[in-house]
C-alpha cells in the first residue's frame, strides 16, 4: 500500500491549496463567535468612546467639537482634583502596599512560623470579602463613634474622635486603608508562589556564608522576585488609577468631603449618570486613565528591565 | 585547616531518630567521604556539623572549639551545595564577592580574592556571566569558588557532582582532588556513590540507617570490610554473596560448604578461632576474584553478560539462586546458557555470620 506522501504533482498541489483554504475557513468559523462578541463589547466600545471623545454637549444632543474637550481638561478643577485625588492614592498607597506584601510574604515562607495556613488566610480572605460588606463595615468602625475612634482615643493615641469620613486629609487616609486591607493579601500569595519555588540551599549558602537577614531579604529575595514585583506593581497601579469601588461605596458616590476622594473613575460615572450626562467628556476623561496607565506600565517595564 | 570532631552526636525530630550517635575523629587537612544509601543521614550529618540543622545530643568541636550553639558563619566552614546555590541575578564575580561584604573586608581585598579563585578554578573568563548562561560544571566551579574566598577551615560538599553528567562528573572529580592538594583544606565530601568515595577520600565513612558502619581508607574498607553492608556498598560490582554453613573446625581455617554446591569443601584462611560447626555463614566473594580455573572453583551457569571492551561482567545464578557477577578481562569468548568453572584464592574469600557480621 502507497503511502499518502504528498508529491510535487500540479493535482494534488491544487487539492492542498484547496484543502488550506476550506482549513482556513473553518478556523475562521471556530473563532468567529468568540471574536464577534470581542469586536461588539470590546472593539467597538474603545473606538467608539475614541470617537465620542470628540464631540461636546448635553445628553443626547452632541455635536462635533475637536478638541474642545482637551482644552476643558485644563480648565476643570474637578478633574484636576480627582487627577491629583488619583495620583495621590496610586503614589502613596501602591508602595506602601507591595513591601507591606512582600514582608508578610516573607514573614509566612519562614519554617519557624507556626499556623502559617491560618495567617495565609486570614491576610487572603479580604479580596474575596464583598466590597458592599466591607465598605458597610469600614463606615461603622471608622465613623466618628465608631470602634477605631474609641479605641485611639482609648490607648490615648488622640485627644477626640477623628473625622475618617469628615476630614478631607483622614478621609483620603481611610480610602488608601481600606484599599490596601482589602488588596494586600492578593499581591502576597503571588509573592508566597514565587518565594516557594526558590531553592532553599541559596539561603542556607547565604547564611553559611554570613550575610545577615536583611540582606538576604534585600539582596536575595526582592531581586529574585522582581518579575512577580513588576507584575503587581502593574496589576495594582492599574488598579487603583481606575478606583472606583471603596470610594463610591465610603462617600455615598460623592468622593466627599469637599471632592477630596473623588477619583477618576468616580469623576467619569459622575459625568455620565450623576449630573447632566456628557458622554463626549466622560470619554475624554476615561483616555486620560488610558494614557497614564499606558505611560506609568511603559515606565515601571523600563525601570525593571535587566540591565544585563 | 582544622580538625572536626563529633562526639555521641544524635539527631532526633520528634520520637524519630535519624543519627544514633555519631562519633568521628577527622584530621586537619584530611578529606573525609561520608557514604551510604539514600535515606542513611550523611547529608543530615553534614548539615549539623555546617550549623543547618540543630544537634539534638552530643558535642561537635572544629578545630578544638565546641561548635553546638554556633551561628553557622562563625564556624570557619564554607559549604558547596547539590545543587550549587547560586544566586541567579549576580553575576559570578558577585556570586563570589557578595558575602565578603557583610564580612567588613574593603573592596580591593574582596576584588583580590575573587581573582585568586577565579585563577584556580579557571573561571577568569566567565567572571561577567551571570550563572544561567554557565553548564553545569561551571556552575559547580563557582559554587566552589565562593567557598574558597572565605577562606574556610573546612569544606562541607553535599553531593557536588549529581547533577553532572557522567563524563564532566570524573573531571570535576579530577579537580577536587587537585583542589584538596592545593588548598590542604579538611574536607567532608558527601556522596552516594562509592566510586567518588573510594576515589576521592583519605578516610571513608560508612553510614546505615543513622549510624557509622566502618571508618577506614579506601583500599581497607574494600579488602577488610566489618560486615555484609560495608563488602556490598564498597565495590562495583557488587560483592557476590553465597550462603552456607561451616563443615569443620581447622586449624586457622574454617571448611564450609555453600548450599548448591553441597559435594564441594571450602577452606577459608582465618585469623581468629572458626566458628563450630553447623554455623549459618555467608562467604563474600569479589567479582573481580572470581576467575575461570583456580585453586577452589564453583560452577555457575552463565545467562548474560556485559562486554565494557577491556573487562566482561558475566551474570549467572549459583545453584542456590544467588546471582552472581564474575568480572573477567578475557571474557569475549563466553556463551550464554555455558557453566563457567569460576576459581578464586579462597585468601581472598570474605567470611560473615549469618547476621553479616565479619569473621576474620
Amino acid at each position: 500500500m502507497a503511502l499518502s506522501v504528498s508529491e510535487p504533482s500540479s493535482g494534488r498541489s491544487s487539492q492542498g491549496r484547496a484543502g488550506a483554504r476550506s482549513a482556513s475557513l473553518n478556523g475562521w468559523l471556530f473563532t468567529a463567535p468568540a471574536l464577534a462578541l470581542i469586536g461588539i463589547f470590546l472593539v467597538y466600545p474603545i473606538l467608539r468612546s475614541l470617537v465620542l471623545s470628540f464631540y461636546a454637549g448635553k445628553g443626547m444632543m452632541l455635536k462635533p467639537a475637536g478638541f474642545s474637550n482637551i482644552v476643558r481638561l485644563w480648565n476643570d478643577p474637578i478633574f484636576l482634583k480627582a487627577l491629583v485625588n488619583t495620583t495621590t492614592f496610586f503614589v502613596v498607597q501602591v508602595p506602601i502596599m507591595i513591601v507591606l506584601a512582600l514582608l508578610l510574604a516573607g514573614m509566612l515562607n519562614s519554617d519557624r512560623l507556626r499556623f502559617a495556613g491560618f495567617f495565609r488566610t486570614a491576610i487572603f480572605l479580604p479580596c474575596v470579602a464583598s466590597l458592599v460588606a466591607y465598605s458597610v463595615l469600614f463606615k461603622g468602625m471608622f465613623a466618628v463613634d465608631g470602634v477605631v475612634n474609641s479605641t485611639l482615643m482609648a490607648i490615648g493615641l488622640v485627644d477626640q474622635p477623628i473625622g475618617w469620613l469628615t476630614d478631607p486629609f483622614w478621609a483620603k487616609v481611610l480610602v488608601i486603608l481600606a484599599i490596601t486591607w482589602r488588596w494586600t493579601g492578593y499581591n502576597m500569595i503571588f509573592y508566597l508562589a514565587a518565594l516557594q519555588n526558590i531553592d532553599k540551599s541559596i539561603y542556607e549558602a547565604a547564611r553559611i556564608d554570613g550575610v545577615p537577614a536583611w540582606a538576604r531579604f534585600l539582596h536575595l529575595t526582592v531581586p529574585m522576585l522582581k518579575p512577580v514585583i513588576l507584575f503587581t506593581t502593574i496589576i495594582s497601579t492599574i488598579g487603583t488609577i481606575q478606583l472606583f469601588d471603596e470610594v463610591y461605596n465610603l462617600t455615598e458616590g460623592r468622593g466627599g468631603p469637599a471632592d477630596s476622594t473623588i477619583t477618576l473613575s468616580l469623576y467619569i460615572y459622575n459625568l455620565t449618570f450623576r449630573y447632566m450626562p456628557s458622554f463626549g467628556y466622560a470619554a475624554t476623561v476615561s483616555y486620560v486613565i488610558v494614557v497614564m496607565v499606558a505611560v506609568l506600565s511603559f515606565l515601571q517595564f523600563y525601570a525593571a528591565r535587566d540591565k544585563a | 585547616m582544622a580538625d572536626v570532631r563529633l562526639q555521641a552526636v544524635r539527631k532526633t525530630f520528634g520520637v524519630l531518630d535519624v543519627i544514633k550517635g555519631v562519633d568521628l575523629d577527622i584530621r586537619a587537612g584530611e578529606f573525609v567521604v561520608f557514604v551510604g544509601p539514600s535515606g542513611c543521614g550523611k547529608s543530615t550529618l553534614l548539615r549539623m556539623i555546617a550549623g543547618l540543622e540543630d544537634i539534638s545530643e552530643g558535642t561537635l568541636t572544629i578545630g578544638g572549639q565546641t561548635m553546638n550553639d554556633v551561628d553557622p558563619s562563625q564556624r570557619g566552614i564554607a559549604m558547596v551545595f547539590q545543587s550549587y546555590a547560586l544566586y541567579p541575578h549576580m553575576t559570578v564575580r558577585e556570586n563570589m564577592g557578595f558575602a565578603l561584604r557583610f564580612a567588613g573586608m574593603d573592596k580591593q581585598e574582596i576584588a583580590r580574592r575573587v581573582q585568586s579563585a577565579a585563577r584556580i578554578l579557571e573561571l577568569e573568563p566567565l567572571l561577567e556571566r551571570k550563572p544561567k548562561a554557565l553548564s553545569g560544571g561551571q556552575r559547580q566551579r563557582v559554587a566552589i569558588g565562593r567557598a574558597i574566598v572565605r577562606n574556610p577551615k573546612v569544606f562541607l560538599f553535599d553531593e557536588p557532582l549529581s547533577n553532572l553528567d557522567a563524563e564532566l562528573r570524573v573531571h570535576m572529580r579530577v579537580e577536587i582532588a587537585r583542589l584538596h592538594k592545593e588548598l590542604k583544606t579538611t574536607v567532608i565530601y558527601v556522596t552516594h556513590d562509592q566510586v567518588e568515595a573510594m576515589t576521592l577520600a583519605d578516610k571513608i565513612v560508612v553510614l546505615r540507617a543513622g549510624q557509622v558502619e566502618q571508618v577506614g581508607a579506601p583500599l581497607d574498607l574494600y579488602d577488610d570490610p566489618a560486615n555484609l553492608f560495608v563488602a556490598g556498598f564498597i565495590g562495583a560490582p557488587r560483592i557476590n554473596v553465597f550462603t552456607g554453613q561451616v563443615t569443620a573446625r581447622l586449624p586457622g581455617a574454617a571448611e564450609v560448604r555453600l548450599d548448591g554446591f553441597a559435594e564441594r569443601r571450602l577452606v577459608i584462611p582465618l585469623t581468629g578461632e572458626a566458628p563450630a560447626e553447623g554455623t549459618e555463614i555467608r562467604l563474600g566473594i569479589r567479582p573481580e576474584h572470581l576467575t575461570e580455573g583456580g585453586a577452589e572453583s564453583l560452577p555457575i551457569e552463565i545467562d548474560m553478560f556485559e562486554h565494557l571492551g577491556g573487562e566482561t561482567f558475566a551474570y549467572g545464578r549459583s545453584r542456590s539462586g544467588e546471582t552472581i557477577i564474575v568480572s573477567t578481562r578475557n571474557g569475549r569468548h563466553l556463551k550464554a546458557g555455558q557453566v563457567l568453572a569460576a576459581g578464586f584464592d579462597a585468601s581472598k574469600a570474605l567470611l560473615f555470620d549469618a547476621a553479616g557480621l565479619r569473621i576474620r
